[in-house]
């Protein structure tokens, strides 16, 4: 039943209620499907099969099963993909705003660390001076 | 003796600790029930329990499933229902 080319509904997830055309029988279970929906690998149980077959290569591309689906009259909506927009920081690093790291270890790290004197919190400074006066 | 409101059980009880390592209790009111599936009555799953005002400030596929009839139908009977669909 489930073949190259046959129509079926989705019915589990969030492409569920679209139409969609089985491209490629990867196994017992798994189909991969193109149409209204994502082009995905998909489990035949989340597939209703309708009764139409349509008349495709294994691994058709995109554009075939549209005008394949619209023979049918089966319109396909295309999906905006989205652009990937640049970081502000990559902007302000390529104008100079920002100095960009460099590999390079500061020499600073070599020398011995001086201990540094405890933090007082200013609860404890506060203590100090009431007792000073 | 706390105040007269909270002596009732109409407001759940939250055991806090403090740092000190004392506990005190807050209170708060209840939240409302699990969103139940329409049709068959099953618990939803993916659906927070929150009060209305903390329900506003997430966003909507947070609230729901992506699926058709999400967040009114469990996944069962929306299977159910577009399996119908297609076959007429």
């Amino acid at each position: 039943m489930y073949e190259t080319g046959r129509l079926c509904v989705k019915i589990a997830g969030r492409d569920a209620r679209q139409k969609c055309v089985i491209i490629e029988v990867l196994d017992d279970n798994f189909v991969m499907i193109d149409g209204q929906t994502r082009r995905r690998k998909c489990n035949i149980k989340h597939l209703e099969p309708l009764d139409k077959v349509l008349k495709l290569k294994k691994g058709a591309s995109h554009s075939d099963v549209v005008s394949a689906l619209k023979s049918e009259g089966i319109e396909v909506t295309e999906r905006k993909t989205k652009t990937k927009k640049e970081r502000i920081v990559k902007k302000r690093k390529a104008a100079g705003e920002i100095a960009e790291k460099t590999t390079e270890e500061p020499a600073k790290k070599e020398e011995p660390k001086a201990v540094k004197p405890a933090k007082e919190t200013k609860k404890k400074a506060e203590l100090k001076e009431k007792k000073k006066k | 003796m706390p105040e007269p409101r909270f002596r009732s059980r109409t407001y759940r009880r939250i055991t806090k600790k403090l740092p000190g390592g004392d506990h005190v209790i807050h209170y708060a009111k209840r939240k409302p029930g699990v969103a139940k599936c329409a049709k068959c009555g099953a618990s939803l799953k993916g659906i927070p329990r929150e009060r209305p005002y903390k329900m506003q400030i997430l966003g909507k596929s947070k609230k729901r499933n992506e699926r058709p009839y999400g967040g009114n139908l469990c996944s069962k009977c929306s299977r159910q229902l577009i399996k119908k669909e297609a076959r007429q």
